[in-house]
């Protein structure tokens, strides 16, 4: 009896620190999927995580980061939405001055664009914003990437 | 799992009977949770961890998120590299740190600031699909990592199973880029700020002189704005060393470096024409074409002085090392 609980202890912890070395390793599979399905003539820079409740009536995006884009260069900005995600995510990309660059929902036609490419002719830091649409609650990752 | 634990554990299961099996299954886990945290330590031997972290609010005067910030801002080495492809320049190992010998780091700074050094080196090869030669760099970027207690973040072993297939560059790049995120996240968390900084300050230096040393055998105009646009971010990278310049004389010296090299940059123009962004729908996707456009005026001498001086500091930091 006692060996045997032993051995389930000894298994039980090896099971936890196999899990504790891997978890730190184990890269996202979704963000892995978008990396993929950015296209054979990109390559990855970055991905955001962005995962998010149900919001209030804020007109506010509820995701920001910044970052630098260059002249001359062409981006991929791909949007993939995990299969239980309630809402779709959209990104927007302001410059410095606040304007607007490109938005991947059209409000005329209601359209949500899966990837935008921008070619960039201002190098600068740019602002991200990404929310769900109509403010859902949502999980989603956000990849970027340049075009060769 | 170090000796210790080891030790614990057969301690412990020997002593079953005279304890209760859950107070045993915690300590274990206990054991474990700590082993599994210093399992880059792989000496015997009981060792002051080096004084590397600082409490937050002393050291730490960025937020969190301005310091994510900044690192996203740098520019790339693989947008570097990337560039040099366009422009069809040839890979050349000259321009990599080769001469760095990990066993030789002997300060936490030292790990840090080469640990982005090579990071950049390998972003470097592996746009260029020079994965058999990443093998040497990888080596030195783990030990480098452990040193510094963060090699857990490194998955080497993948990444060198894709560097010697050549199977996928995408997730040989995403893989890299991921986890020197981690890395820098992992840091930053724990009040390690300072190393965090160095990784970026490191992957910038080499990045630019990367880019500085390709001009001068290879002038083209789209790399020479590249590196004239370098303005727009050395002020954030001195804002993200600035909390640790008076920490020791290594940072003060690093802290000085690119203080003198903003002043190289500081008769640099950068420019910019109006216009509104063209969005055109296309295979599904949307395709913005920026009408603005940003210009870099940048006289032969200033370049000049920037490419000394990025030479002089990434050669004076490898050499120390």
């Amino acid at each position: 009896m006692i060996i045997s609980m032993k051995k389930y202890i000894l298994s039980l912890s090896l099971l936890f620190a196999t899990f504790l070395i891997t978890y730190g390793q184990s890269a996202d599979p979704l963000v892995s999927k978008c990396v993929m399905s950015a296209g054979q003539t990109t390559k990855y820079l970055k991905d955001f995580r962005v995962q998010l409740g149900e919001g209030g009536s804020e007109s506010d995006f509820r995701f920001k980061a910044n970052m630098s884009l260059w002249k001359n260069t062409t981006y991929r900005f791909t949007m993939c939405n995990s299969d239980d995600s309630k809402g779709q995510l959209i990104l927007t990309i302001k410059d410095k001055a606040n304007k607007t660059i490109l938005s991947s929902f059209d409000p005329e036609t209601g359209k949500i664009y899966s990837f935008v490419d921008l070619h960039c002719n201002k190098s600068g830091i740019y602002q991200l914003y990404y929310d769900f649409t109509n403010k859902q609650s949502g999980s989603a990752v956000g990849v970027i990437s340049m075009i060769r | 799992m170090s000796f210790y634990s080891v030790f614990f554990i057969f301690v412990i299961t020997n002593r079953l009977s005279l304890m209760k099996g859950r107070v045993i299954y915690f300590a274990i886990l206990t054991v474990l949770v700590f082993s599994c945290r210093s399992a880059t330590n792989k000496t015997n031997e009981f060792i002051f961890p080096e004084a590397d972290s600082f409490p937050a609010g002393e050291a730490e005067k960025l937020s969190s998120e301005a310091i994510e910030d900044i690192s996203r801002n740098i520019t790339s080495p693989v947008e570097i590299a990337n560039l040099l492809q366009t422009m069809e320049v040839p890979f050349s190992p000259e321009y990599l740190a080769s001469s760095v010998d990990a066993n030789k780091q002997g300060t936490a700074f030292d790990r840090a600031l080469t640990l982005g050094i090579l990071g950049a080196d390998l972003g470097y090869l592996n746009m260029y699909e020079k994965t058999g030669s990443s093998i040497d760099i990888l080596s030195s970027i783990k030990k480098l990592a452990e040193g510094i207690r963060v090699g857990q973040f490194f998955d080497f072993e993948t990444i060198k199973r894709l560097s010697l297939n050549k199977s996928n560059l995408d997730s040989l790049l995403f893989l890299s880029i991921d986890s020197y995120t981690q890395i820098d996240k992992y840091l930053r968390d724990n009040n390690r700020g300072q190393l965090s900084s160095l990784i970026i300050i490191g992957v910038w230096i080499e990045g630019q002189y990367l880019a500085t040393q390709v001009i001068k055998q290879y002038p083209d105009t789209m790399l020479r704005d590249r590196i004239g646009e370098q303005k727009i971010i050395l002020n954030d990278l001195l804002l993200l060393a600035s909390p640790y310049c008076n920490l020791d004389n290594e940072f003060r010296e690093l802290c000085k470096d690119l203080q003198y090299l903003k002043e190289r940059y500081r008769d640099v123009r950068i420019t910019f024409t109006l216009g509104d962004p063209v969005s055109v729908p296309k295979d599904g996707g949307l395709v913005v074409t920026q009408t603005e456009t940003s210009n870099v005026e940048m006289t032969d001498e200033q370049l000049a002085g920037i490419t000394e001086l990025t030479s002089s500091i990434r050669n004076k930091l490898i050499d120390d090392n």
